[in-house]
């Protein structure tokens, strides 16, 4: 029976041919330093799993966020858990992204003919950082609302365009119920977005031309 | 020989490789089902008793009206809420409590002396004292609140 | 990399690849493993840790010292070396040039290496920055909490500046004897707000100390702000902070803290600008701090300044305790002892203690260990507790402080003691004002007020003491001195004799008495005249009381409800029942009196003001300015003028002395001040407006 399902979805979906072009294909001899590539993915995985969970219940204004955060923790069942979980993995993810960016080049995997995948990790990179930077503000605590306060200042130093950056940031000149909305919005809807394309990118890199070999000492 | 042992292993690594796969599905899936499901599961706040008012203020045998405010919560939201009775009594002693919703579609009764009834605004919806229907189209007789007299105060049992 | 090389990395990467795994199961279920780790790891953290969730955030609260998330904090700890215009290069430029660097990493690093070995540059450079930001994060760890003061500020100053650099610039200086804090908590002078309403106590005493030592606060912030926040400290006990800053890390709280040994890390000064921040010199609060809980709340001192001052200063044995044997019996001091040592053993020994011993100890209970010793200090007496030495301890600023006050406090009147003592001893029988009323003790007789002009003038200082002290037997008044077996002192009796006498300036009752046992004696009229007039408007337009010229007033009562409300009084108002004072027939003349007021008054009467032509010009003029575009009532319109305000209608119809706005007009308002805010309007004008409320607010 599943082998009759299995044919009669690929005679349509040809799911096999993409099984084996990802699943099925040989790949270099590798040492457990490159499954942190994976581990960031499935992080990745993770905080959009458990993300989307928590705008379930979460309520981007300032006269709100901080009850449905603690209601999220405190009241849901299993809220503790997925905040948790969306909480340490946003440290996880960039310990993780950190990492795998060592491993590459220590490797020298970012060399010819990885240099595409090379940017697209760099940028992923700066995403993962983007995240952690608007994700702070949500819970609307004391150090969210502080730090961002400092965080968005910061920006502010910019050299010519550092007030223009501050007020877009912030959509105002003060922190407010706007500035939650907007960091909402990239939180949720513009990084993710990037994110995912990046990810479809540099995955598609990776099996296209394959996981770099352990490079040798004599070459 | 040889060819069959490999085939173990990587069978054995297959299975592995989705065994873990669906653990971790499962321990992210089950709270999931439970965190979304939750909160519709989770039962009604418990009832409880309401001072509405003095019995010095219930006149025999006309059903007085009484409001108190109860807070009812809403995921993290809390909102104050007015729960209106009215009360009557034919000697001082027991006392009956009655909604002043209408049975039909919930509209506000109200008593009106001279005709010694209570009448419904919106579908001429009409009640006697102890809230029978007595026309219209009120499907039954007005809710009743248990209710319990301490200190001369009357209390309903509500949430 | 050439052509030839890329063949030849191709070439030995196919190869590589042949003799490679398939990818599932055999490196995928690696990739698995690490993620169920991973995985574990998150929820032990959840479960363990929690996702921590602050107080609320709270933008007033500028004390909150920021630290970001522990990813961000090397970039943070980055900014502190590079200060002022450098900044620019720790945000900005470096940041930009390493992720320039990273992005641009292939085309930098072109060699057909790939061996970590054989690139010992790019490893080289990643290790140091690997290392540069982990250094930098531990030390931003170490160095908690990161640069709040770069951003923020000395929390202190921010205060000042958010609340007081408005109107008094960047400093205040104030004379020594100010007592700052009660300035701030309770606002003094013109314009300035009672900031109680908007600021903790500690926030106070932190301005305070920042007022009269800013240089204390920096100190502050630089030094203990790391650990300590202004306002858990200020007005702590001096004796403790002395110690903390004397004994540096063998204080005992500070032990086993990587901190300094201040006496090295600041001068002389400087530590005392420290101590003045954090108890500002600030009579006072020094006196209540520090000496309050030996010498009571009662300020009493003879001598000059330089002999206070030598007291203070040297600390001692100073104050000499009367030998209580001559004056208690032996059981009494038995008792006395028992109490002194554990007072739940003696309970009885309470009201002993309260009777003679609060004067000076307050109602701090001495600790004695041994009964038999307590008995010997209380009967023999004589200096017999220890005061510190407080020249040692507090710094001459705060020495100033502390002298000046205690002797502006003991020359001053004690007002506010003789009102409290008041209230507590003699307001049952003679009333909050002393107009008096029913005497509890003897039926029938009714206590005559004693804030009247005519009793006040007619008794001397020498004779009120008299009777407070001895009390007056015959009326069922009991002693109240000490001497007289009564619970207050001479220097209570004293306050309470001034806080009397202080009525002699403003009576609150200028009826005499014995009208009521002569009740015939004055007419409806002159009753109206002394009683009704000083709350209802000598031709009953109302004042605190409401109007009862007014149609409002005169239409809804009948002549009984007058009768009764006159005769039992508003039990929700000042308006007492008049009955017991007043015959029936007394009453009578003043209803038929109060209904000659409503129906031919003089002056404009009812209907005659109209608001359009007449109040509405004077709102306008005098009202409109703040009234209409600030928000709270609006004085633009008949509608707005009716409906709007923030306190409920301000015009209540008929009634001009309960109307907020005939209050606010007239100074009688319980909340807010008298408006305008510059000084009351003409006469003419309020009348006008009472008159136009009087008349039923109408719209005319």
């Amino acid at each position: 029976m599943a082998a009759r399902v299995s044919e009669w979805l690929d005679e349509r979906l040809g799911w096999r041919k993409v099984w084996e072009a990802i699943f099925l294909r040989k790949v270099p001899k590798t040492n457990w330093y490159y499954t942190l590539g994976s581990a960031a993915l499935f992080l990745a995985v993770n905080q959009i799993v458990t993300g989307i969970l928590l705008t379930i219940y979460y309520v981007p204004t300032p006269d709100h966020a901080y009850d449905s955060v603690q209601f999220i923790t405190g009241q849901v069942p299993a809220g503790w858990l997925i905040r948790g979980l969306h909480h340490w993995g946003a440290s996880a993810m960039v310990i993780l992204v950190g990492l795998h960016m060592l491993r590459v080049i220590v490797h020298g995997s970012y060399k010819y003919p990885r240099e595409v995948t090379w940017f697209t990790g760099v940028f992923l990179l700066l995403a993962v950082i983007g995240f952690g930077f608007t994700g702070y503000l949500l819970p609307w605590d004391q150090k969210a609302f502080w730090a961002t306060i400092v965080g968005t200042r910061i920006a502010a130093v910019t050299p010519l365009i550092g007030d223009w950056i501050l007020r877009v940031m912030r959509g105002g000149d003060e922190l407010s119920a706007v500035t939650l909305a907007r960091f909402f919005g990239v939180h949720v809807w513009v990084l993710p977005a990037a994110l995912l394309s990046l990810i479809l990118v540099h995955l598609y890199l990776v099996i296209r031309i394959g996981i770099s070999a352990l490079p040798k000492r004599g070459e | 020989m040889r060819e069959t042992k490999r085939f173990d292993r990587r069978q054995f690594l297959g299975a592995l490789t989705w065994g873990i796969g669906a653990l971790i599905s499962a321990g992210l899936g089950i709270p999931a089902v439970a965190y979304v499901i939750g909160p519709a599961l989770q039962r009604k706040e418990a009832q409880d008793w309401i001072r509405i008012g003095s019995t010095t203020k219930v006149e025999l045998g006309t059903p007085t009206l009484f409001k108190a405010r109860v807070t009812r919560r809403a995921g993290w939201i809390e909102n104050e809420e007015e729960l209106s009775a009215y009360v009557r009594t034919d000697n001082g002693r027991d006392f009956i409590a009655m909604s002043n919703i209408c049975t039909h579609l919930g509209c506000r009764v109200r008593w009106v002396s001279g005709e010694q009834k209570f009448f419904c605004p919106c579908h001429n919806g009409v009640f006697d004292k102890d809230g029978n229907v007595l026309a219209g189209p009120p499907p039954r007789a007005l809710d009743r609140f248990e209710i319990k007299v301490e200190d001369e105060q009357l209390f309903i049992l509500g949430g | 990399m050439n052509e030839q090389e890329r063949r030849q990395y191709l070439e030995e990467y196919h190869q590589a690849k042949e003799k490679g795994p398939s990818f599932y199961p055999e490196v995928v279920v690696k990739d698995a493993i690490v993620a169920l780790l991973v995985f574990l790891a998150l929820v032990a953290l959840a479960y363990i840790l929690g996702a921590p969730l602050e107080e609320r955030a709270n933008p007033a609260d500028t004390s909150y010292t920021p630290r970001p998330e522990w990813y961000f904090l090397f970039l943070f700890q980055l900014l502190k070396y590079f200060p002022g215009r450098l900044e620019v290069i720790g945000v900005f430029v470096i940041p930009t040039l390493m992720i320039a660097l990273l992005l641009f990493l292939p085309f930098i690093d072109r060699s057909a290496k790939r061996h970590a070995l054989s690139r010992p540059i790019i490893t080289g450079g990643t290790a140091l920055v690997v290392v540069a930001v982990g250094l930098l994060s531990v030390q931003a760890v170490r160095e908690t909490p990161p640069p709040a003061d770069t951003t923020l500020g000395d929390p202190t100053a921010t205060l000042y500046v958010s609340n007081c650099a408005g109107c008094h610039g960047p400093s205040i200086s104030v004379p020594p004897s100010t007592n700052l804090h009660a300035v701030i908590a309770q606002g003094k002078h013109e314009g300035m707000p009672a900031w109680s309403a908007d600021l903790t106590s500690d926030e106070i005493d932190a301005l305070a100390g920042f007022i009269v030592s800013p240089d204390g606060s920096r100190l502050f912030t630089e030094n203990c702000g790391e650990c300590h926040q202004a306002s858990e400290l200020v007005a702590s006990d001096p004796l403790e902070l002395r110690a903390a800053l004397q004994k540096g890390a063998d204080y005992a709280p500070h032990a086993g803290l990587p901190i300094p040994q201040w006496t090295e890390a600041l001068s002389a000064e400087e530590r005392t600008a420290l101590l003045n921040f954090l108890v500002a010199p600030d009579g006072q609060r020094l006196f209540a701090v520090n000496c309050a809980a030996c010498h009571g709340r009662s300020v009493s001192f003879s001598g000059d300044e330089s002999t206070l001052r030598q007291i203070i200063q040297q600390g001692g044995l100073h104050l000499e305790m009367p030998p209580w044997r001559e004056r208690l019996t032996s059981d009494e001091l038995d008792t006395l002892a028992n109490y002194v040592v554990d007072p739940s053993s003696a309970p009885e020994g309470q009201e002993l203690f309260s009777r003679f011993c609060t004067e000076c100890h307050g109602d701090r209970v001495p600790v004695v260990a041994d009964p038999a010793q307590a008995r010997q200090v209380i009967a023999s007496g004589g200096g017999h507790e220890t005061m510190p030495v407080w020249g040692d301890i507090l710094t001459p600023e705060q020495l100033d402080a502390l002298v000046s006050y205690t002797l502006e406090a003991s020359r001053g009147a004690p007002l506010e003691l003789g009102q409290d003592l008041f209230a507590q001893n003699c307001s049952t029988c003679h009333g909050d004002f002393g107009e008096g009323g029913p005497n509890p003790s003897r039926t029938d007789d009714i206590i005559a007020p004693i804030s009247s002009a005519e009793f006040l003038k007619t008794r001397d200082d020498a004779t009120l003491r008299a009777i407070v002290s001895q009390g007056q037997p015959n009326f069922g008044m009991s002693p109240f001195g000490t001497a007289h077996g009564g619970p207050l002192s001479d220097e209570e009796i004293d306050a309470l004799v001034a806080f009397i006498r202080s009525w002699e300036e403003k009576p609150p009752v200028e009826f005499p008495p014995e009208i009521a046992s002569r009740p015939l004696s004055i007419e409806g009229p002159d009753i109206y005249a002394e009683v009704c007039a000083q709350c209802h408007g000598d031709r009953g337009q109302g004042l605190i009381g409401p109007s009862l010229s007014g149609p409002g007033f005169q239409s809804a009562n009948t002549d009984d409800e007058i009768f009764n409300t006159i005769n039992v009084g508003h039990a929700a108002t000042a308006m007492i029942g008049w009955g017991e004072i007043l015959s029936a027939d007394q009453i009578h003349q003043l209803v038929s009196y109060i209904r000659q007021l409503g129906g031919g008054q003089t002056g404009p009467g009812p209907g005659e003001v109209s608001f359009k032509d007449d109040v509405l010009p004077i709102l306008e003029a005098k009202c409109g300015v703040c009234h209409g575009s600030l928000g709270g009532w609006d004085a633009a319109s008949y509608q707005s003028v009716m409906e709007s305000g923030d306190n409920g209608p301000v015009v209540i119809a008929g009634d001009g002395g309960g109307s907020l706005l005939g209050q606010k007009l007239l100074g009688t308002q319980t909340i807010g001040g008298l408006m305008p805010p510059g000084g009351e309007l003409p006469p003419s004008e309020v009348q006008t407006i009472l008159d136009w409320i009087a008349a039923g607010a109408p719209d005319n």
